[in-house]
């Protein structure tokens, strides 16, 4: 018997956990081409922010060691054009559309919830307070507890969807703001969003990057990511969306296994962007591997 | 060109090397063959390269295409690679039977000239070009290829194989005239005549050529060099700044822009900690 890769991530059904991470996936479309997107359990689409935003200087792209650091700066085309063109032509999809969202104030994030809740084609919110390559909110908020529940707040109270808070790994202790997005009503967690990162060019002593630091993804962060799931699952037992270095089917059951309920594949689709579906047909073979017979049972099921 | 400017569906497959041959010092042509009826690529575009690295080494290589044709079904296809770093020491490195992964044809190549064409190559900024002057001669399309490399062990030997007017330039005069090829651009273009210039090659050497093309009235395109991670547009890794402030995605706008749609700087070239400032004032303010 293959085994069954539903899952209900608060509340919200899903072929199957594997989901493209925010950021990688664009706004859907431009992977469709290339890979059948229905195969997937969601797609979180790429933050947008109040107004467009050109992003940062580039470069924005260095490999690191098993991994990558990017500074794109949240280069979007703003809520207005994700509401007005994007969210109409994905339409047709066929499958859920998790929005993501990045304001530079509390009073952006309300707007940007407020935009969501009416424009429709949109089953969740993921909430970005944890970007590390922006001046202006980003990681500011997410390395508060504080600062995440006015946020999470403020987003609850203009916009119904299911919103889920995505967390930086690069704080003292993420349980505690992971516990203050709770206390303000996040249906659940991310987890994690890219780790700062420098990379240097030593003969020219000048930063690979045009932001000067990135973002650190892929396989280098993966370790990072798993204990960050494990602990957030164990303190606060909310539904978590785990990942950071996702590469193959096994990836996904051992993040599930610290506590995710559903697991994003990044930066190894531009590995090859057919991986991601190639993770999915390969689950339910590392689910039995597990000793499961469904992708829910792995679900916090470390044994330690 | 059977297809100026065209944009197949790119595909995903996997490509046997025939034969890989050294052309320059640290360059290998290596020809593929995909057996399978894939789209066949225009010049100017490109393929993400997985120069099988697994999980060490995530990001494929964006690589021109050299040459491509097809025949029953079978896709034939070459590139010129340097070794400059992993990646493409890499692919320097394949033998006969080794396969690889690659997915393409991506971007937009060039446009077709109407009449005839100054090609202006700088290093391996020769692949695109080639593969454009080659089927130039296959279509008997008049052209002129000035190419520039370093020194005389970096002569690419396939410009030999072109049937159009070629001159070389080196940079230690030890091939070819004494000289950057950017230089000559703009006398061969006064000479008048070009209806069209090509160029791929450094970025300052393109900005040069791109200089003395827009000064004779000749319309000119580029094709940009740059990190890439997707290579479909998704993740915005690879733009570059327009002239009009916006942003040229290289992977999916590109790679080939005309000149005049380019911000010609180089933001890394800048003084330390100017980057910011310089490229966007409107962040100063804080």
């Amino acid at each position: 018997m293959t085994a069954d890769l539903a899952v209900q991530l608060a509340g919200i059904n899903l072929n199957n956990p594997v989901l493209l991470a925010s950021g990688t996936a664009g706004y859907g479309k431009e992977l469709a081409p290339v890979i059948d997107l229905s195969r997937l359990g969601a797609v979180i689409l790429k933050s947008v922010t109040v107004e467009p935003s050109r992003g940062n200087p580039e470069p924005r792209i260095w490999e690191t060691a098993s991994g990558m650091l990017n500074s794109i700066g949240l280069e979007n085309v703003g809520i207005d054009a994700l509401v007005g063109e994007v969210l109409p032509s994905l339409k047709d999809l066929g499958l859920p559309l998790i929005a993501s969202i990045a304001g530079d104030t509390v009073r952006g994030f309300a707007q940007l919830g407020a935009k969501l809740e009416s424009a429709g084609g949109v089953t969740a919110v993921e909430i970005n307070v944890s970007c590390p390559n922006v001046e202006k909110g980003g990681i500011q908020f997410g390395v508060d507890p504080g600062a995440t529940k006015t946020v999470v707040m403020a987003v609850r109270e203009n916009c119904s969807l299911p919103v889920f808070v995505k967390l930086s790994a690069a704080v003292s202790n993420i349980t505690q703001i992971a516990d203050a997005a709770g206390q303000a009503g996040a249906f659940g967690l991310s987890l994690i969003n890219t780790i700062q990162g420098l990379a240097i060019d030593a003969a020219r002593r000048r930063p690979r990057l045009g932001g000067v630091t990135g973002g650190l993804s892929g396989p280098a962060i993966k370790p990072i990511a798993l204990k960050a799931v494990w602990d957030c699952y164990r303190a606060t037992g909310l539904p978590i969306i785990g990942g950071g270095g996702v590469y193959d089917s096994e990836d996904v059951v051992e993040f599930m296994l610290a506590g995710a309920t559903a697991v994003t594949v990044g930066s190894a689709i531009f590995n090859d962007p057919a991986r991601v579906v190639e993770i999915v047909e390969g689950l339910p073979d590392a689910i039995e591997r597990a000793g499961a017979s469904s992708a829910k049972e792995l679900i916090g099921g470390l044994r330690v | 060109m059977s297809e100026p400017n065209g944009k197949a569906t790119p595909a995903a497959c996997g490509a046997v090397v025939i034969r890989t041959d050294e052309v320059a010092r640290d360059v290998r042509v290596i020809a593929l063959e995909i057996p399978q009826d894939v789209p066949v690529p225009t010049p100017g575009q490109f393929y993400q390269v997985d120069c099988g690295g697994g999980r060490e080494h995530l990001l494929p290589r964006p690589i021109g295409a050299f040459d491509a044709r097809s025949s029953n079904g079978v896709l034939s296809l070459a590139f010129l690679v340097e070794s400059v770093g992993w990646g493409t020491e890499r692919l320097c490195s394949l033998v006969p039977g080794d396969s690889i992964r690659i997915l393409g044809p991506l971007g937009r190549g060039f446009s077709a000239a109407e009449g005839k064409a100054l090609i202006v190559a700088g290093g391996v900024g020769l692949a695109p070009l080639h593969f454009l002057a080659s089927s130039m001669d296959k279509a008997g399309e008049p052209y002129v290829l000035l190419a520039g490399v370093a020194s005389k062990e970096r002569y690419i030997a396939p410009l030999s194989t072109l049937t159009g007017e070629v001159q070389v330039f080196s940079d230690d005069g030890t091939i070819g005239e004494n000289g950057l090829v950017c230089d000559a651009a703009g006398p061969r273009l006064s000479d008048g005549g070009f209806s069209k210039v090509y160029a791929c090659g450094p970025e300052l050497m393109m900005a040069v050529v791109a200089g003395a093309a827009e000064a004779q009235g000749v319309p000119c395109e580029v094709s940009l060099d740059s990190r890439m991670a997707c290579g479909i547009g998704a993740c915005r890794g690879c733009v570059k700044a327009g002239a009009d402030g916006k942003n040229l995605c290289v992977c999916t706008d590109g790679p080939v822009f005309d000149s005049r749609a380019v911000k010609w700087t180089s933001p890394l070239n800048a003084p330390l900690g100017s980057n910011l400032k310089r490229e966007f004032p409107e962040r100063e303010s804080k």
